[in-house]
């Protein structure tokens, strides 16, 4: 096996625990037994920016240092592998755009108001790729429409603000999508076009903050995807109890092609459409489609 | 509530049986009648519920009588499901029924008893391979394949000379699983057999030699894909098992049999996208043994899979500066696992012609590659690097590696990284700039030094206050008496660093004022350089700083105490009371030295912190006498947590040879 950089401390079975616990104790992102060695390269990095010698330093620093609220936000960056990109998921798009968009058109055709939200949206490609869809949407011409994007860390969020994006997250986005949507900022860099970009907002959320979550309104469908493999069976259910509450009734809820929610409680239906399976909050008792029966 | 009420949709039933009180009255039935639903949803909803029940015992009675309703597929399945999540409350009437008449509810009874695992399964299912019943047979090895024990093993080892190749089959497969290889001969016999070959393959495997690596070679030759997948995994559960001092060997094994077969690369490029992590595993192997630099790409995204990134890593950094440049250009392509990976990798891969397409990377890789690509410009010895690398300097996501950086670069164009430092000072770029000129400039940077210490930003002052002492010892104290005066504390902080460094009879005395800063970090600071300076005047204040609230401070009093070779019983037991645990942990550290020290490890192994407990079983281990002995046992008995019993055991096995 080639040797890397022996200058780095390896990590102990005891550090390992101590730092997967603390960042537990966080977020309720798990990082598995047999993942030390992943947990070990990820943070080293991390370790390297601050000049600490070793994880158990390390540990400390996130105890006790002034800044240790900001670096636990960096720590569970890094340990959470950001696999994002433009028009990622497309048959899950296609199944959002063709059958779901027109129901809550249908829904919401007397407000004329539309909430998405993009959970643990990261970078935000997520966010401005519904925008997107959205803008692409006739249906919606005139009404108020928004995606709200959210994240644990910071730093994430402030790439999002910026909106700005190199060749790695336009892999899937076609010319002509690239050519509507963006404008060229440098070298090999595009950003996303003002009026999409006036289209999403962002915010600073723990996906296990009860009361945090209070601050999101009400949304007609959230898109948390890939975002609940990190957790627990018990911190999953906590999410899903957060967003169901967020959730208008009768709202949907979108997860990674790899997630289901079996086992994890009666707070939502399956829904089965042509291209994808989605997940729906029960409408309150009397009503469908937001109308009484 | 007695029966299922008939809902329209699957939903509804589903979200019914979900929402059942386990205490309701008439609730076994309910979810038993659930088992026998149309949908597999609903089914899997009644097994989960009636993993809830209590008692399990009463509950897996029932799920038994459900095994034996011939024609309901569906319901059998779901109560199979139940019994696996029921535990050992299963085991008694799964046992009992290995004795059933019907051979499909012995098979049922055996395969259940695998999917559960317990120990105390191991010696029915040995016996249950007397069974009359063929596929009986079959279950139960492959049941004791997953049980395990020593009875097993032997048990399957025997099998493997039966008549019946299905029962070989299974023993040899449960083996595999066991990790518990026959001798060498009995597998290379096995292989023969071509419907054994595939198990045998992964049997071989278990076994480190170099002749079960040739045997594992010919596999890869195979027609059969299964065949050649199986041999690669073999291999690289192999390359786990093996010596790091005899890799090589079998590196060379593998890549004489690769460079024989004309379509190598094609094969391994199909094998590292396989399903199977093992033989993606294997196939990393192969490529690293080869040094087939166009598989590059292909390698990285094995770093999809997170348990197989140290293989990754591995092979990548096999593949040379044409494995670097085919990742380079592949980065934008790459998903974000294997760009990281990538990265990763060429630190080790890159050379002078790597810095065009690392600084493009640089302008939108993600900022936890950007640390590893600056790493990477640093060592392509290029001039061209320094610029870019001091621009970095101004990222504090990449300040510390561009700095540790330029010094590496420096090792081989020193005079254009000093241009471009002293540049981006003159600019006043960044005060980061200042410890990169000082630690590459050396003595004739330390003009510019002085001057930077009275600068009016006080990040200026710090950053060369700090770094003076790395180059000139006499101007470092100079620079950092007058900053621990500064009226700004990081300032003040980064002069207690720096004669923290320095040392020095006067070290004490200058560091004095720091230890009572109105600022934390200041305190902190000098704490940590009464330590480093050997500053024994300064153990009063230490020993005061110990009960402090604030366990930073106290952890470092702790350890500036211990560095000073200056800790006294009594501090030390005062301290072994602090409400932080991270403050107990450095007071054993500290006390490991002592006599008083073992005392207190002693004492400290029922802490209710784990880590504090494992922390004081390491004490024992490395400090303690035999006396030492009887209290570590008594409390490895009981000790709940597995990190801490593992310290324990180790201190226990130590201890026991004194």
């Amino acid at each position: 096996m080639a040797r890397f950089d022996d200058s780095r401390p390896e990590m102990t079975a005891e550090e390992f625990r101590l730092l997967r616990d603390h960042v537990y104790a966080h977020c309720g992102i798990l990082v598995h037994e047999d993942m030390k060695f992943v947990m070990e390269r990820r943070l080293w990095p991390r370790l390297e920016t601050l000049g600490v010698p070793d994880f158990s330093a390390y540990h400390r620093y996130l105890r006790y240092d002034a800044n240790r609220h900001a670096e636990l936000e960096a720590a569970v960056e890094s340990l959470t592998t950001h696999e994002t990109y433009f028009f990622r998921e497309p048959s899950q798009l296609k199944a959002f755009r063709e059958e779901l968009l027109p129901v809550l058109e249908k829904r919401n055709a007397r407000t004329k108001r539309l909430r998405l939200w993009s959970a643990g949206c990261s970078s935000g490609e997520e966010a401005y790729t519904l925008a997107m869809v959205l803008r692409d949407e006739p249906r919606f011409e005139g009404w108020d429409v928004e995606v709200y994007g959210s994240d644990i860390s910071r730093r994430v969020l402030t790439m999002a603000r910026r909106a700005e994006y190199g060749p790695s997250a336009l892999r899937a986005t076609s010319a002509d999508l690239l050519e509507r949507f963006f404008v060229p900022a440098g070298n090999t860099k595009v950003r996303v076009r003002d009026d999409v970009r006036a289209m999403v907002s962002f915010g600073h959320h723990n996906l296990l903050d009860e009361a945090g979550s209070q601050l999101v309104m009400k949304m007609d469908a959230v898109f948390c995807r890939n975002v609940m493999i990190y957790f627990d069976q018990s911190a999953r259910r906590k999410v899903l109890r957060i967003l169901r509450d967020r959730l208008v009734p009768g709202g949907y809820l979108l997860l990674g092609h790899s997630e289901n929610l079996l086992n994890l409680g009666a707070d939502f239906e399956l829904v089965h459409l042509r291209g994808d399976l989605v997940y729906r909050r029960p409408e309150l008792p009397g009503l469908v489609g937001g109308e009484v029966r | 509530m007695s029966h299922l009420p008939i809902f329209p949709a699957e939903e509804e039933r589903y979200r019914a049986l979900q929402e059942l009180d386990p205490r309701a009255e008439g609730i076994l039935d309910v979810l038993v009648t659930g088992l026998h639903d149309e949908s597999w949803r609903v089914r899997h909803a009644a097994a989960t519920g009636l993993q809830r029940l209590t008692p399990p015992e009463h509950v897996a009675s029932r799920l038994v009588s459900v095994l034996g309703e011939r024609g309901e597929t569906g319901a059998r399945n779901a109560a199979a499901e139940a019994l696996a999540g029921l535990g050992p409350a299963a085991l008694a009437p799964l046992v009992k029924l290995l004795g059933h008449l019907d051979p499909d509810q012995r098979k049922f009874a055996a395969d259940i008893l695998g999917q559960l695992g317990l120990g105390a399964a191991e010696l029915p299912l040995v016996q249950a391979l007397e069974d009359p019943d063929l596929n009986v047979r079959v279950a139960v090895a492959e049941a004791l394949g997953r049980v395990g024990g020593e009875h097993a093993a032997r048990a399957l080892s025997r099998l493997l000379g039966d008549a019946e190749p299905l029962l070989r089959l299974s023993a040899l497969e449960g083996l595999a699983l066991l990790r518990r290889p026959p001798p060498l001969p009995v597998v290379v016999a096995l292989l023969d057999d071509a419907r054994l070959r595939r198990s045998a393959f992964r049997v071989l495997g278990l076994i480190p030699q170099v002749a079960a690596t040739e045997r594992l070679c010919q596999g890869l030759s195979s027609d059969a894909r299964s065949i050649r997948e199986a041999a690669l995994a073999a291999l690289g559960t192999q390359a786990s098992l093996v010596e790091p001092s005899r890799r090589s060997e079998l590196e060379a094994v593998i890549l004489a049999a690769l460079r024989r077969l004309p379509d190598a690369v094609t094969r391994l490029e199909q094998a590292l996208e396989a399903e199977d992590v093992a033989v993606r595993s294997g196939a990393l192997l192969a490529v690293a043994a080869m040094g087939e630099a166009s598989l590059a790409v292909r390698v990285a995204e094995v770093a999809r899979e997170d348990r197989l990134l140290r293989d990754v890593l591995g092979t990548l950094g096999r593949l040379g500066s044409e494995g670097g440049r085919l990742l380079l250009a592949a980065m934008a392509d790459l998903s974000a696992p294997a760009r990281a990976a990538a990265a990763e990798a060429l630190v080790d891969l890159v050379d002078p012609g790597s810095v065009t397409p690392l600084c493009a990377l640089l302008e939108w890789a993600e900022d936890d590659l950007r640390g590893v690509v600056v790493r990477a410009l640093g060592r392509t010895r290029a001039p061209e690097a320094a610029s870019p690398l001091v621009d970095l300097l101004r990222d504090p996501v990449t300040a510390g590696a561009a700095t540790r950086a330029l010094g590496v670069l420096a090792g081989s164009c020193r005079a254009a990284v000093l241009s471009a430092l002293e540049d981006a000072v003159a600019r006043r770029a960044t005060p980061v700039a200042v410890t990169a000129l000082g630690r590459v400039g050396g003595a004739p940077a330390l003009p510019s030094l002085r001057a930077l210490a009275r600068d009016v930003d006080p990040r200026w002052r710090a950053a060369a206050v700090e770094v003076a002492g790395e180059v000139d010892g006499r101007v470092g104290r100079e620079l950092a008496r007058v900053a621990l005066a500064d009226e700004a504390s990081p300032v003040r902080a980064a002069g207690a660093r720096a004669m923290g460094r320095l040392g020095g009879t006067e070290a004490g005395a200058l560091l004095r004022s720091a230890l009572q800063d109105e600022d934390a970090s200041v305190r902190r600071a000098a704490v940590e350089a009464v330590g480093e300076s050997g500053a024994v005047d300064r153990v009063p204040e230490l020993e005061r700083l110990v009960r402090h609230p604030d366990g930073a401070l106290a952890v470092a009093a702790v350890r500036a105490l211990s560095r000073l070779g200056r800790v006294e019983a009594k501090v030390l037991r005062e301290a072994s009371g602090h409400p932080d645990e991270e403050v107990v942990k450095a007071v054993l550290s500290a006390g490991a030295v002592s006599r008083e020290g073992v005392t207190l490890a002693v004492s400290l192994l029922e802490h209710p912190h784990w880590d504090v407990r494992a922390a004081a079983a390491r004490v024992l281990g490395d400090s303690g006498g035999p006396e030492c002995l009887e209290p570590a046992r008594r409390v490895l008995e009981t000790e709940p947590d597995a990190l801490a019993r593992q310290a324990l055991a180790d201190a226990v096995g130590r201890l026991s040879r004194r």
